[in-house]
């Protein structure tokens, strides 16, 4: 947990500023070349268009009844079945409509707005083709579907479709998810938004602050300077004003990244403590129940939590264990270093994963302590899963239906310590505080998510090459490798400034945005469903999984 | 500090031997369960030993618990009645009123013992109130396969067969199965069981008696599996006679409902993660070479002396653990639980 204030507003900028420099300019052109299609459209939509975009709701449904009524009214008599199909196509072209417009009023985002409108529709068109009679005039305007088209919409130029193809680079699974683009810069922020959340934001953003609890603690000291910069206007009672004050910088901090389960529960504690101050509170006491409550909301759920987690947890680790963990989670290393300093002999097994290679740190401080630490990557799972005997995992959120909710990869490594081929089972335990559980539910992975910048797959850092091939980048790069101590093969890049300016140009994705046919994905959490689970270590004892909403209910009620 | 407790234990023990009046309470009565004998001995220990305050009656009872829990080889379902009873104690002294922190300690002294005794009278009575929960279970027609010396199975499908007066009341039958290892208790060295085994036929309840290799076997010709526990640990499996693993598991291959009877002061604070992660001594699998067995014969001339170390438990009274997905329900005295309502049940005990 590092203290967010004092480390990062230095680094913050600097990374900010490359990051959406390239993927600006890509984006633009893209929403341009889009337009033609848009216009391509019956005249009719556009007009509507216009029409929802200054008037809001109310029209949109009406302006379509209307327009589709006389047509319609020529064929006379529908069936039910007819009409139902009519209610879904308005249905999915009002929803489009209201996606476009959602995204053009989204600050900056204005390369999202191109396929959010090219994703509404193609849903809309084949059914519209298949309702035949009336409605197959409305088919023929209709621009043809993305993919998979079939041999009646030959009518558009192969052009178009290109071009339309380059600008689609949202997964299509995981449309949902890709809402506002991510806040690059402070610029634009309100100027009710703390300089302390301004900055924090950042470091959100640039996972600099990184982790469930890391985020929530951050989130708090923040919000902690927050209250104690802050004078009631006149005329305001404290418990009402603040809350809209801190609802200000909420909005804020989800703009840099959505917020985290912890986040949301901590701010919900926070906002009832306001919310229960008696108005004639004097102010300056009033502040300091609520730093006081912030210090103890810290110290207690988080904190103290952490170690009463760390020393349960350690008592399961025996002489002899190999323990396999991914990413890296502060509270499984606090529990590894705990079971070290009781003078358990275990080795530790880390497998990280990218682009965040979280474990790199946790492999460190390991091994700075002394244990015996062993690193791979994710497709090294298999083998590092061979002579494991438990396995500990972090957590971002333990679901109600006992699902855990953490780094995208976990499912992965928690199935294969499960897989029974190898012959031996072995138990897979959750460490988390009770300040990550949640009364959602999750099924997959597929419908609460969070998506990262895709481009944070591509920067990243070749091996640098000793014999090198045709590649003038590679050219470049070799008087960098004496230097570097004439290490043949160095099984971690290490990060030097040289070879991050390099990459861009290595990467053959670097140009993805403008090659078609091409999608990048970048989820940062999956969901591991509750039998791959053996227990959860909690502040408040040991769970089997299907008790997490119980607990759930208990800490938040008390 | 260590040498301190060591000795004030000691010391207890002279005066107090809680370990022999365990034991005593136990052979006493057969229908006794483990926690409840440790409750009934920490209970007369309240009464015997004079404490003045809160702190010293709690005290007195940690290290005594500890202490029994260090004497006897299997301390899993002594640790639920301890536990319990501490943890009863703890919230009755928080409670505010006359018999809180601030009331007359004598009273307070008085309320507890007279509470524990009501306490152990209520688990003993638990036995009755699973028959009744668990009767609707045996129908008519059905084979029922049971292992072990569980008393609260015992009573249970005693009262399904004498139920509604007289015998042949349920029409069903029984495959008992019976352990190799011969009961130490016993002095005609039959396996345990025998004594449920004549008592249902007794009643007229046909009763087969099979080896524990004919389980496979048998489970083809059984509608269901019934089995007591030990102790029910926090994810909701058991810990239980050595043997009852591989018949939930066999169970569970065949598709047979698994039962288990358990009284709900039998579920403990503990979460093993499999078999070997149990906290007792024993040692069931023990390799040997030739050279070995000389050796122990040696060995066991000269008389260990080495007594700090945790007793063994001996082979006989070996447990095993039956992870939770095994089972397809506890019957318990405050209904019949899944699983994984096992840990709702403990929460609501303890916070």
């Amino acid at each position: 947990m590092t203290d967010p204030v004092a480390s990062a507003p230095t680094q913050s900028p600097a990374a900010a500023a490359p990051a959406p420099a390239p993927s600006q300019p890509a984006m633009q052109p893209s929403s341009q070349q889009n337009l033609p299609i848009r216009d391509s459209k019956p005249a009719k939509v556009p007009a509507q268009k216009d029409k929802q975009q200054k008037g809001k709701d109310a029209a949109p449904a009406a302006a379509a009844v209307g327009a589709d009524a006389p047509t319609d009214g020529g064929t006379k008599a529908l069936t039910p079945a007819e009409l139902k199909k009519k209610a879904k196509e308005e249905k999915a072209a009002r929803r489009a409509k209201e996606k476009l417009e959602r995204e053009q009023g989204g600050a900056g985002a204005a390369g999202g707005s191109a396929p959010g409108g090219g994703q509404g529709r193609p849903p809309a068109t084949p059914k519209k083709d298949a309702a035949g009679g009336g409605a197959s005039q409305k088919g023929q305007k209709a621009p043809p579907p993305r993919r998979g088209s079939g041999p009646g919409t030959v009518t558009q130029t192969p052009a178009v479709e290109q071009k339309k193809k380059k600008d689609d680079k949202k997964v299509a699974v995981f449309g949902h998810l890709y809402g506002q683009q991510r806040r690059t810069t402070i610029a634009g922020a309100g100027k009710e938004v703390h300089p302390a959340v301004l900055a924090l934001g950042l470091q959100l953003r640039d996972y600099v602050v990184c982790g469930s609890s890391a985020r929530c603690v951050a989130t708090l000291l923040a919000f902690k300077r927050v209250i104690e910069s802050y004078d009631t206007p006149p005329n305001n009672s404290l418990s009402r004003h603040l809350t809209t004050v801190l609802s200000h910088q909420i909005t804020y901090l989800s703009t840099c990244r959505p917020l985290s389960i912890s986040q949301g529960n901590a701010i919900r504690q926070l906002k009832l403590t306001i919310s229960s101050i008696d108005p004639s509170t004097p102010e300056a006491s009033a502040k300091a129940t609520l730093c006081e409550f912030i210090d103890g909301y810290i110290r207690e759920k988080i904190t103290l939590a952490d170690q009463v987690i760390a020393r349960s947890a350690a008592q399961k680790i025996q002489d002899g264990d190999v323990i396999v963990t991914f990413a890296g989670s502060s509270i499984v290393k606090q529990t590894l270093l705990q079971a070290h300093s009781e003078g358990k002999r275990f080795r530790v097994s880390i497998i990280d994963s990218r682009p965040l290679f979280e474990g790199k740190n946790l492999a460190r401080a390991l091994a700075n302590a002394g244990l015996d630490v062993q690193y791979s990557l994710m497709h090294g799972v298999s083998h590092a899963m061979k002579d494991a005997t438990k396995v500990f995992l972090g957590a971002h959120a333990m679901m109600s239906n006992g699902r855990l909710y953490s780094r995208v990869g976990t499912a992965l490594v928690a199935m294969s310590a499960k897989e029974r081929a190898g012959g031996v089972e072995v138990p897979v335990i959750v460490c988390c505080e009770t300040v990550k559980f949640t009364d959602r539910v999750a099924l997959d992975s597929i419908v609460v998510n969070e998506i990262a910048d895709a481009d944070e797959l591509i920067s990243n850092q070749l091996p640098q090459q000793v014999t090198g091939l045709a590649d003038p980048a590679a050219f470049t790069a070799a008087p960098v490798d004496p230097k570097k101590g004439g290490k043949p093969a160095p099984k971690e890049p290490t990060p030097a400034p040289s070879a991050s300016s390099r990459a861009p140009s290595t990467s053959p994705l670097t140009e993805w945005k403008d090659t078609s046919n091409l999608q990048l994905l970048n989820i940062m959490y999956d969901v591991t469903p509750a039998e791959y689970v053996d227990m959860v270590v909690t502040e408040m004892g040991s769970l089997p999984p299907s008790a997490v909403p119980i607990v759930h209910r208990m800490s938040t009620n008390m | 500090m260590a040498t301190m407790t060591g000795s004030s234990a000691a010391a207890g023990a002279k005066s107090f031997d809680i370990v022999a009046t365990y034991n005593e309470l136990l052979r006493s009565d057969p229908d006794l369960t483990m926690p409840i004998a440790a409750i009934e001995a920490l209970v007369l220990l309240l009464t015997k030993e004079p404490s003045s305050t809160i702190s010293e009656t709690l005290d007195l009872l940690e290290k005594s618990t500890a202490h029994l829990k260090k004497a006897i080889p299997n301390p899993i379902g002594l640790s639920a009645g301890t536990d319990l009873f501490q943890r009863y104690l703890i919230t009755t002294l928080q409670r505010p009123g006359q018999l809180g922190p601030a009331g007359d300690f004598k009273a307070i002294r008085t309320h507890l013992l007279s509470n524990g005794r009501l306490f152990i009278r209520r688990a003993k009575e638990s036995r009755e109130k699973i028959a009744t929960f668990g009767r609707g279970f045996i129908r008519d027609g059905c084979t029922v396969l049971t292992n072990g010396g569980s008393r609260a199975v015992a009573s249970l499908l005693q009262k399904a067969a004498d139920d509604e007066g007289g015998p042949s009341a349920v029409r069903f039958r029984v495959i008992y199965v019976l352990s190799s290892f011969k009961n130490a208790d016993e002095p005609s060295g039959e396996p345990e069981g025998m004594e449920t085994v004549r008592a249902l036929r007794a009643k007229g309840v046909p009763v087969s008696t099979i080896p524990e290799s004919a389980v496979a076997y048998a489970l083809g010709k059984t509608d269901m599996v019934i089995v007591g526990a030990e102790g029910v640990v926090e994810n909701g499996g058991i810990v239980s006679r050595m043997g009852t693993y591989q018949i939930g598991l066999l169970a569970k291959a065949i598709g047979k409902p698994f039962y288990v009877v358990a009284e709900s002061h039998k579920f403990v604070r503990l979460y093993p993660l499999g078999q070997y992660d149990l906290p007792i001594n024993q040692h069931v699998i023990d390799f040997k070479s030739d050279d070995d067995i000389t050796e122990q014969k040696e060995e066991s001339a000269t008389p260990n002396t080495n007594g700090n170390q945790q007793i063994e438990l001996p082979l006989c009274d070996s447990v095993d653990f039956t992870p939770p997905y095994l089972i397809s329900a506890l019957i318990t005295d405050s209904g019949v639980l899944t699983p994984s309502a096992v840990s709702e049940e403990l929460i609501k005990i303890w916070f």
